[in-house]
């Protein structure tokens, strides 16, 4: 195994293919950065780019890549770890290679027409070709068509890898899981003219998937991401993932309802997505605890500084992301004012980046220190790691203040637009006017830029980190799931 | 259904809404703490911490309007924000047992 350099013959072929959606995930998490940036720099000059590329297109731009980025860091995160779970190749390899370049190349036609063509007349031409207008899944009909069939090739692969060859905790709930993510896409992939069941639907895509289904794939990649940095044993990191998925289903599901308060459902939904929303924190409390126990039993002796970081993170930015800003205005007496405005986008930044980008980078860094031979990547490192550690200061102080900015503007916008101003037209513009919103955009401008310093960082650090370096790492012993419950160590 | 939150009430919802979240992760995190590294003498500070825990809900209840069947869902906070840290302190404990006792594998079975 050569150390130091970028050699595919350390990877086994789920490696190989994972690699490549890690750099196709790299090359949007950047794009949503930049467009995140213009996007802001509308707030602040309503004329840049005006007809050119506007506001709209930048933002749907920058949301769906953030999407689309996180989506190819899990399937990458999978199909990294297949192999070493299941003890075998992965089954459909060349089919698995086929929907990566389906995937992207449709990713880059769907993000060329955002951006060239941009609106359509409104027909159902519109909708199969250009935009579906569904804010956040605006990809068209024959993209989703395509992304569904992407998403069967990925399940296909991961069940039919692990029929094959054996079965563990994680991959029983890893392959039910993906079930769950194949399948809700659905639900987004019909047209009603009804808006209310239109948005009813559209919020089992929304949030079943970020609240359910991708917590579920965070919490398989998390078990496994614990015991190749920590060596954590497999049964404590299975039995962890049972419950967190108890809990994680238990309150999340039904927790939907919190987004059913203001788009003509019954007023029932009022009660059990308050109910819900309420019990919805308690997974994240309960790893607290674990973490705890955990940190106190392992020590947090382990061989990839970065990667333990950046798991670190994000049990930090899940509980305050989700847990801390998701429960400030999720009960319908507060969101009755907040639903729509900064105070949402403050909570979607914060728990986006807490829960999943933040996981994904941490990926990254096993991935690319497997990639480099099982490369040092301790304490120690040639330039003392001052690119990891500035990149995952710049980052989190980048996107913790565009929380707070956020904060500040939503908590204005709630106060003047909507309950002052009861949501009219000239409580809006008062609104958007008012000095604390505009400094609110400022800041996150601001805050903006550190986080695409943190960016160039990261990717700097990604392509360089261990290149040169001599030491090999003491990877801890992972556990193969055996037939007959036996459990037998394996070199990582 | 529900009452709005009034306007002079609006910090004090935001705030004793995330107080609710920090102290119940206080709690538990102290309450994990004083247990792992054998020190009762943290005991009182966990149980302090539920006690901001407590007047964070009442204090939201009271700001949210929280009435009628919302009454509910206070009670819940309560009982679950006191009883998730023991709960999982005896699964943490369970599982780590077995680890000590040598116990080992995932009961997976090959396909």
């Amino acid at each position: 195994m050569a150390i130091g350099v970028l050699d595919s013959a350390n990877l086994n072929g789920g490696q190989k293919l994972a690699v490549k959606y890690f750099t196709a995930a790299v090359a949007l998490f950047v794009a949503q950065i930049l467009f995140g940036i213009l996007a802001g720099l509308q707030y602040l000059m309503p004329e840049f780019l005006y007809n050119v590329l506007d506001f709209n297109v930048n933002r749907m731009v920058h949301i769906n890549a953030m999407i689309v980025w996180m989506l190819f860091g899990f399937i990458g995160a999978v199909y990294w770890l297949i192999e070493d779970e299941a003890g075998i190749e992965v089954v459909g390899l060349k089919l698995g290679n086929l929907a990566f370049w389906l995937f992207t190349s449709a990713v880059t036609v769907v993000v060329v027409v955002y951006l060239f063509i941009q609106t359509g007349p409104g027909t159902d031409t519109t909708r199969w070709l250009i935009n579906e207008g569904r804010e956040y899944i605006e990809a068209p009909r024959w993209a989703d068509i395509g992304i569904v069939v992407c998403m069967l090739i990925f399940f296909y692969n991961a069940a039919a890898t692990f029929m094959k060859g054996r079965w563990s905790g994680i991959s029983g709930v890893l392959v039910l899981d993906l079930v769950a993510l194949a399948g809700l896409y659905l639900a987004g992939m019909f047209y009603v003219t009804n808006i209310s069941v239109d948005q009813y639907w559209w919020w089992w895509v929304i949030h079943l998937w970020v609240e359910a289904t991708w917590e579920v794939l965070v919490g398989c990649i998390m078990a496994w991401g614990l015991m190749k940095t920590l060596g954590a044993r497999r049964k404590i990191v299975t039995t962890w993932l049972y419950i967190e998925v108890a809990l994680m289903f238990g309150s999340g599901i039904l927790g939907l309802g919190h987004h059913y308060f203001w788009i003509g459902t019954p007023e029932y939904w009022f009660s059990i997505g308050g109910f819900f929303s309420a019990l919805e924190p308690i997974p994240l409390v309960a790893m607290v605890v674990h973490a705890v126990y955990d940190s106190g039993v392992h020590r947090f002796k382990n061989a990839n500084h970065p990667a333990l970081a950046w798991l670190i993170a994000h049990a930090f930015g899940n509980f305050f992301g989700a847990g801390v800003w998701g429960f400030m205005h999720t009960l319908p007496q507060i969101n009755l004012y907040t639903h729509g405005t900064q105070w949402t986008s403050s909570h979607g930044h914060l728990a986006f980046f807490g829960a999943y980008a933040t996981i994904n980078i941490a990926v990254f860094y096993l991935a690319i220190q497997k990639w480099r031979g099982n490369v040092w990547m301790a304490g120690g490192l040639a330039d003392n790691g001052w690119k990891w550690k500035w990149s995952l200061a710049l980052l989190n102080i980048g996107v913790v203040g565009m929380t707070m900015a956020l904060l500040i503007a939503g908590y204005e916008q709630s106060f003047i637009e909507r309950a002052v101003g009861g949501s009219t037209w000239s409580g809006y513009f008062a609104a958007q006017t008012n000095p604390w919103f505009m400094q609110g955009m400022w800041w996150r401008q601001l805050f903006g830029w550190v986080t695409a310093a943190g960016v160039v960082l990261l990717v700097w650090d990604l392509v360089t980190i261990g290149r040169g370096e001599t030491r090999a790492a003491e990877m801890p012993e992972v556990e193969a799931p055996e037939p007959g419950g036996a459990a037998a160590t394996a070199g990582a | 259904m529900i009452e709005p939150v009034a306007l002079e009430n609006f910090f004090i919802a935001f705030f004793s809404a995330a107080m609710v979240i920090i102290c119940g992760a206080l709690y538990a995190l102290l309450f994990a703490y004083a247990r792992v590294h054998r020190q009762p003498r943290l005991m009182p500070l966990a149980y302090g911490a539920y006690g901001l825990h407590f007047i964070s809900v009442m204090v939201l209840a009271y700001a949210m309007n929280l009435n009628g069947f919302w009454q509910i869902v206070v009670v819940a906070m309560l009982v679950g924000y006191l009883l998730a840290p023991h709960g999982i302190w005896y699964l943490c404990q369970g599982t780590h047992t077995a680890e000590a006792a040598g116990g080992a594998g995932d009961g997976s079975s090959s396909g």
